[in-house]
C-alpha cells in the first residue's frame, strides 16, 4: 500500500517549493511531485508595452544569484528581435560577467549542498558554519571565491546583483586599462583557489555515491539506492558556456521544439497525507490527514522540449558539448563542479582579448518591426530561453523559459527510486532557482482555464 | 561650530608653480591630489573637469597629474561629482577613491558611507575627501548671465571667476577685469542653497577656501584622522608652503563670521518652510524639511 508524505517547505535552494511523494511500504518513492509554490509575480505580462531597454532591466530583478542571465538572454532577445550586432568587446564584456555570475553561483551552491555531505573517509557531516577545521578553509575559500567573482561582476557589468552595465545593443561604457589589470590579477588569483576547491567538491560527491547509506540532517540513515536520482529524459543545451540566439548562423536552440503544457496535465490530482515523520529536519513533514494537490497548487508551467520535459544545467551542457555521461544526482552535482575551470579560464581570455578603447554600442539600434527574436543563456542552472517581439522600440511579446522551470518535472521523475528521506538531496542536485521559475502569467486562452482554475 | 570640527588650520599654498599657474587660491585641491596619486594613498581622483561649454564642469575620475591639472579653477556653477562616486569602483576599477567636492557633496558622500543605499562597495573604497568652501553655487544659465549680460563677458573670453569682497569678478583673457556686486546675484542662485547649513565642509578629511588668507593662498582646516595623515606626509615631503593661521589677515575671524552669516541666514529658511503655506483651519502648512 502506498502512501504519501509531503516536505513543505523545502530548504537549502531559492525560493519556495514542496515535494509530494507517494512512497511504498520500505519509504521508497513511487512517484514524487516536485512543485513551486512560489507567487507568480507576472514579469511577461507586465513587460508588454514597455520600452525594450527597460524591460531586460526588470527581468533581471527576476531573480538576485543569476541576474546576470536574465538581463542578458532579455538585451539579446531584444536584440534578436530588431536584427542588432553588439561590438566585439562588448561582447568581451558580457562574457566576463557571464563566467563571473556562474563562479559565484556555482560557489554559493556548494554552501547549500554540503551540509547533506561528509567529510570523506568519515562518518562527520560538513557544517559549513562551523569554525573548525578542515571545513573552516573550505567555507573561506568559498567565500573568496565568490568575492572574486562578484567583484569581477561588479567591474563589467556595473553591479553584481542586478548589472547596470548591459544595454540593448552593447554596453554602456567599456573599462579602463586599470580596471582590466585588475580582473586579470584577481582572476589569477582565484585559479589555484578554485582548482583547490573544485577537486574536494568532486572527491565528496563521489564519497557520497559510494556510501551505501546516508543520514539527513536529522540523522535518521537510511539505505541509499543504486541509481540514486537517475532520470530517462533527455538534455537541452545552448551552448558550453555562454548564449545562443536567432541571430546566430546555426542556432543551438529552436522555438518550434518547445511546447508548453499546464501543471493539470503534469501534476498529481489530489490526495490526503497519510504519512507523516516529525522527526524529518526540521520541524518534521506535513501533518497526516491535511491534502495536497499537485495540480492546483503549482505555480509553473511545464515546458517540453520535442514534446517531453528535459535536464538543463551543467550536466546538460557536459553531455551536449563534452560528452559526459555520469547520471544520478551526483553526477550532476560532480558536473557542475567540472564547470569551475572554464569560468576563470575562459575569462581571462575574454579579459586578455579586450580591447579597452573599443566600441561598446552598436552604432545602429533599430527599433524593431515585431519581429520574433530569441536568446538562450546557459544561466549557471541551464539553458533560459527569453522571447521577444519588438516594434517601434516597445515590447509587444516577451516569454521567459528559466532553467528550473525546465527541471521541475524531469527532477520529480528523478525522485522515483529513492528513499523519501533523502528526496531534497535529489533536488538540490539541481541547485533549484525557484523565483527563477515562477514569474509567469497565462495569457493566451486556453491557458487562461488554468488561471481560473487556480484563482477557484 | 560653524567651523566643525578639526585638529589644525592653516595658510597654505602649493610649492608646485605649474600648479599655481592655474589653480583658483592656492592650489590645495590639485596639490594634494597629485601628492596622494603618487603616492598610491589614492588610485584616482573625482574631479571637476572640463564639459560641453565654457565654463560647465563636467565630472571625471582623473588618474594622472594632467587630468589633475585640468580640473583646476572654480565654475561657478554644479558640477555633480558624486555621480561617478560608484562608477569609479566598478568600470574604473578603482580601489582608492579621492573626491573634491562642496559642502553638500561631502554630506552626500558620507551618507553614501553610512547608509549606502544602492552604493554597495562604496562605503570602503573612499580614500581622501576633500571639501571647499562654498557660500552659495548657481545653475549655469544663471552664471551665463552673470557673466555675459551683467559683466558683459563672453563666456569663452573668461580665464578666472571669483567671488570675494561682496563682489563677483570675471577676469578675461586680454587681461580685463568685470565686476559686479554680489546683490545682482542673488536671484540666479540655485534655489537649494538655501537651506544649506554648512560653510566649510565640516566634513570632508581636509577643506580649503579662499577666505581668511591672502590672494593666491587658501584657508586649509585639517579634519579627520585619514586627513591629517595625508597633509602631514605632504607637508613633509615640501608640497606646500605654510603659515599659521593666527599670522595671516583676516585669518579665522572672517571665516567664522561668513560662517556664522550663512547658516544664520539660511536657518531662518529652513524654519520658514514649516509655515510655507496655509491649510482650511488657518493652520500653517509646511514644506519638507530634510534635518528633521
Ligand atoms: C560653487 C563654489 C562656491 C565657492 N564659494 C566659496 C566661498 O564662498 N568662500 C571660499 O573661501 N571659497 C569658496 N569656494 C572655493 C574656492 O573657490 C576654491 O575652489 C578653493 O579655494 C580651492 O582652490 P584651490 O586653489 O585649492 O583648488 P584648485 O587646485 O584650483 O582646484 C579646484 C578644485 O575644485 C574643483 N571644482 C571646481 N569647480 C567645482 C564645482 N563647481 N563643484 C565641485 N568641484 C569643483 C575642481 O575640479 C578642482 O579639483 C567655492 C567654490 C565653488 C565651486
Ligand atoms: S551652498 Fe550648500 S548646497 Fe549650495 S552648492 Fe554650496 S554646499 Fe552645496
Amino acid at each position: 500500500m502506498s502512501k504519501v508524505v509531503e516536505i513543505s517547505p523545502t530548504t537549502r535552494h531559492e525560493g519556495h517549493t514542496k515535494l509530494v511523494l507517494k512512497v511504498n511500504d520500505e519509504g521508497i518513492i513511487e512517484r514524487g511531485d516536485w512543485l513551486s509554490l512560489t507567487p507568480v509575480r507576472g514579469i511577461e505580462k507586465l513587460a508588454i508595452g514597455k520600452s525594450m531597454h527597460q524591460v531586460p532591466k526588470i527581468s533581471s530583478r527576476v531573480c538576485g544569484i543569476c541576474p546576470i542571465a536574465h538581463t542578458l538572454a532579455g538585451c539579446e532577445a531584444m536584440e534578436a528581435s530588431i536584427g542588432c550586432e553588439i561590438p566585439e568587446d562588448a561582447y568581451l564584456l558580457r562574457l566576463i560577467l557571464q563566467c563571473a555570475n556562474r563562479l559565484h553561483s556555482h560557489a554559493l551552491h556548494n554552501i547549500l549542498s554540503l551540509p547533506d555531505m561528509y567529510l570523506p573517509g568519515t562518518d562527520v557531516k560538513i557544517n559549513p558554519f562551523t569554525p573548525e577545521e578542515p571545513v573552516r578553509t573550505v567555507a573561506l575559500r568559498i567565500q573568496r571565491l565568490r568575492e572574486i567573482a562578484q567583484t569581477i561582476g561588479e567591474i563589467v557589468g556595473g553591479e553584481a546583483i542586478h548589472p547596470s552595465n548591459p544595454r540593448v545593443g552593447g554596453m554602456y561604457t567599456n573599462i579602463t586599462p586599470r580596471a582590466k589589470a585588475k580582473i586579470y590579477d584577481l582572476a589569477k588569483e582565484g585559479v589555484p583557489l578554485m582548482h583547490a576547491h573544485m577537486d574536494l567538491m568532486i572527491a565528496i560527491f563521489k564519497n557520497w555515491d559510494a556510501r551505501p547509506t546516508a543520514a539527513n540532517a536529522s540523522g535518521v540513515e537510511v539505505e541509499k539506492t543504486e541509481k540514486f536520482g537517475f532520470h530517462d529524459q533527455g538534455y537541452m543545451a545552448a551552448a558550453p558556456l555562454y548564449a545562443s540566439s536567432s541571430l546566430d548562423l546555426d542556432p543551438q536552440w529552436s522555438p518550434e521544439r518547445w511546447t508548453e503544457v499546464r501543471p493539470w496535465d503534469w501534476y498529481m490530482g489530489e490526495m490526503e497525507i497519510d504519512l507523516e515523520d516529525p522527526s524529518y529536519p526540521f520541524g518534521g513533514t506535513t501533518k497526516a490527514g491535511a491534502k495536497a494537490w499537485p495540480q492546483m497548487e503549482a505555480c509553473t508551467g511545464v515546458p517540453l522540449y520535442d514534446g517531453a520535459p528535459v535536464e538543463v544545467g551543467p550536466r546538460a551542457r557536459l553531455a551536449k558539448y563534452r560528452d559526459y555521461d555520469r547520471k544520478g544526482a551526483m553526477g550532476l552535482q560532480i558536473a557542475r563542479q567540472m564547470e569551475f575551470p572554464d569560468t576563470l579560464y575562459a575569462m581571462m581570455e575574454a579579459v586578455d582579448a579586450l580591447d579597452t578603447s573599443g566600441s561598446v554600442l552598436a552604432d545602429e539600434i533599430p527599433s524593431g518591426d515585431g519581429s520574433l527574436g530569441w536568446c538562450a543563456n546557459e544561466a549557471p542552472r541551464g539553458c533560459d530561453v527569453h522571447l521577444a517581439k519588438v516594434k517601434d522600440n516597445k515590447v509587444q511579446w516577451y516569454s521567459l523559459l528559466v532553467p528550473t522551470t525546465w527541471n521541475f518535472p524531469t527532477c520529480s521523475r528523478a525522485l522515483e527510486g529513492a528513499p523519501w528521506q533523502l528526496a531534497e538531496v535529489i533536488v538540490r542536485a539541481y541547485d533549484p532557482c525557484v523565483s527563477c521559475a515562477t514569474h509567469m502569467l497565462v495569457v493566451d486562452e486556453e491557458k487562461k482555464v488554468v488561471a481560473q482554475k487556480l484563482i477557484q | 561650530m560653524v567651523l566643525g570640527n578639526y585638529k589644525s588650520a592653516v595658510a597654505a599654498r602649493s610649492t608646485d608653480k605649474g600648479i599655481l599657474s592655474a589653480s583658483q587660491d592656492g592650489g590645495i585641491v590639485t596639490q594634494l591630489f597629485a601628492f596622494a596619486l603618487d603616492e598610491g594613498i589614492i588610485d584616482g581622483a573625482i574631479v571637476a573637469g572640463p564639459g560641453a561649454e565654457p565654463w560647465m564642469p563636467e565630472p571625471v575620475v582623473a588618474t594622472t597629474k594632467a587630468e589633475l591639472l585640468a580640473a583646476r579653477g572654480t565654475r561657478y556653477t554644479i558640477s555633480p561629482n558624486m555621480a561617478l562616486i560608484k562608477e569609479a569602483t566598478r568600470s574604473y576599477g578603482l580601489d582608492k577613491v579621492g573626491i573634491v567636492g562642496t559642502p553638500c557633496q561631502m554630506q552626500g558622500l558620507r551618507k553614501a558611507q553610512l547608509y549606502p543605499i544602492g552604493m554597495r562597495d562604496v562605503p570602503d573604497k573612499i580614500a581622501l575627501a576633500i571639501g571647499i568652501f562654498c557660500m552659495e553655487n548657481f545653475p549655469y544659465q544663471g552664471l551665463e548671465t552673470m557673466v555675459e549680460d551683467h559683466c558683459t563677458v563672453k563666456m569663452e573670453s573668461a580665464v578666472k571667476m571669483d567671488i570675494g569682497k561682496g563682489k563677483f569678478s570675471v577676469y578675461t583673457e586680454r587681461g580685463g577685469l568685470s565686476q559686479i556686486p554680489l546683490k545682482l546675484t542673488h536671484k540666479y542662485e540655485q534655489p537649494g542653497c538655501h537651506v544649506c547649513l554648512d560653510y566649510v565642509s565640516n566634513l570632508a578629511d581636509v577643506s580649503t577656501g579662499s577666505v581668511g588668507t591672502p590672494d593666491g593662498w587658501s584657508t586649509v582646516f585639517v579634519r579627520t584622522k585619514v586627513g591629517d595623515g595625508v597633509w602631514a606626509r605632504a607637508v613633509d615631503a615640501g608640497c606646500f608652503e605654510t603659515k599659521p593661521i593666527e599670522e595671516v589677515k583676516p585669518g579665522l575671524e572672517l571665516v567664522t563670521k561668513l560662517a556664522t552669516d550663512k547658516i544664520t541666514k539660511n536657518q531662518k529658511t529652513v524654519e520658514a518652510r514649516a509655515s510655507f503655506g496655509v491649510k482650511a483651519d488657518g493652520s500653517g502648512k509646511a514644506l519638507r524639511n530634510p534635518y528633521l
